[in-house]
């Protein structure tokens, strides 16, 4: 869902980045903050490894593909929604100024959808469903794919805005297709918070108790 | 427990192992949003198939433009394939650079001056 420049007016891309640029500044001062030399290694591998999840483009029928964004993912490992704006937006501005993959005037607006929507979707779905059912692969798909699906709809606004989408046919052409890329989005989510949590346990903080952690006080 | 150095190792290499395989088996479907500007368009039926000459419609005025160095993760038309590992590779590797160079930045500037 990376918005190309030709489809928003300047202006409206423009007001996009004011908005985006006061939660890159917040992610920043978290990565001051939160970062220490045993998560850099977890950040700077999260971010290529989002990159090339989203160059792989899935089959999702229809005549379309999808491919996942990470929002979720790097929101759920580090604790923190502000990591998946500090990751997405650099992996944004390396697709969109190397491969133009996204717009740079619209990039304010793909860092907001994929950043900071999908990075606060994933984040408290994640926590509120935790809280319930004590499931992290349940709660971490049901996050992941919300962090997939909201975005989608929030896009389809903006494309009603720039005038480039009806609104009733975009936001249930958008809605659909990413419906079903949220459910790969779930998916591979669940596997890589597994892989991830398996073998350093030590640099995810997603708040998930391990049986040793609860016993020492 | 792996080490640190073992972690960024392994990491890079499960990236770029996705990254190579998107090259050879990535759909080239056009993504959501894409689809979904083809559909409004009328070239395409919301679960149909998209038509081998569908094109969208792009107004440009009024509009920004920019020619990125490898646009659609390729070089040029004749490396084929190879352009397209060269582009994931270069591009994964710069993700994880520049995320790690901002980050070490960011740690160095938050030490206080001696």
């Amino acid at each position: 869902m990376h918005i190309p420049d030709a489809f928003m007016p300047i202006w409206q891309g423009a007001i996009y980045w004011i908005i985006a640029l006061v939660f890159i500044a917040l992610a920043l001062k978290w990565a001051k903050n939160e970062l220490n030399e045993e998560k850099l290694p977890l950040v700077a591998v999260l971010a290529a490894g989002i990159f090339a999840l989203q160059s792989f483009n899935l089959p999702v029928s229809m005549g379309t593909s999808g491919h996942l964004v990470g929002g979720a993912l790097a929101a759920i490992l580090l604790g923190s929604p502000f990591a998946a704006v500090f990751i997405l937006t650099l992996v944004l501005i390396v697709q969109a100024v190397v491969f133009g993959d996204g717009g740079i005037v619209v990039m304010g607006a793909n860092i907001i959808n994929m950043g900071v929507i999908g990075g606060f979707v994933g984040f408290f779905t994640f926590k509120g469903l935790m809280r319930v059912t004590k499931s992290m692969p349940l709660s971490a798909f049901c996050a992941a794919w919300l962090a997939c699906l909201i975005p989608a709809l929030a896009c389809a606004l903006e494309m009603f805005f720039a005038g480039t989408f009806p609104l009733r046919e975009g936001l249930i052409a958008m809605g659909i297709y990413h419906a079903i890329i949220g459910v790969i989005e779930g998916f591979v989510t669940v596997a890589a918070i597994y892989l991830i949590t398996s073998v350093r346990p030590d640099l995810v903080d997603t708040g998930i108790k391990t049986p040793a952690e609860a016993q020492t006080p | 427990m792996m080490d640190n150095k073992t972690f960024i190792i392994a990491g890079i290499i499960v990236a770029l192992l996705i990254g190579v395989v998107a090259v050879f088996m990535a759909s080239g479907d056009p993504d959501g949003l894409e689809s979904t500007a083809l559909v409004v368009q009328g070239q395409k039926e919301l679960t149909g198939g998209t038509p081998e000459n569908a094109e969208i419609q792009e107004d440009m005025t009024d509009k920004f433009s920019y020619t990125s160095p490898m646009p659609d993760y390729a070089l040029n038309e004749e490396m084929g394939p190879m352009g397209g590992l060269i582009a994931i590779i270069v591009g994964t590797v710069l993700a994880f650079l520049v995320v790690l160079g901002i980050a070490y930045g960011i740690k160095v500037s938050n030490k206080p001056a001696k």
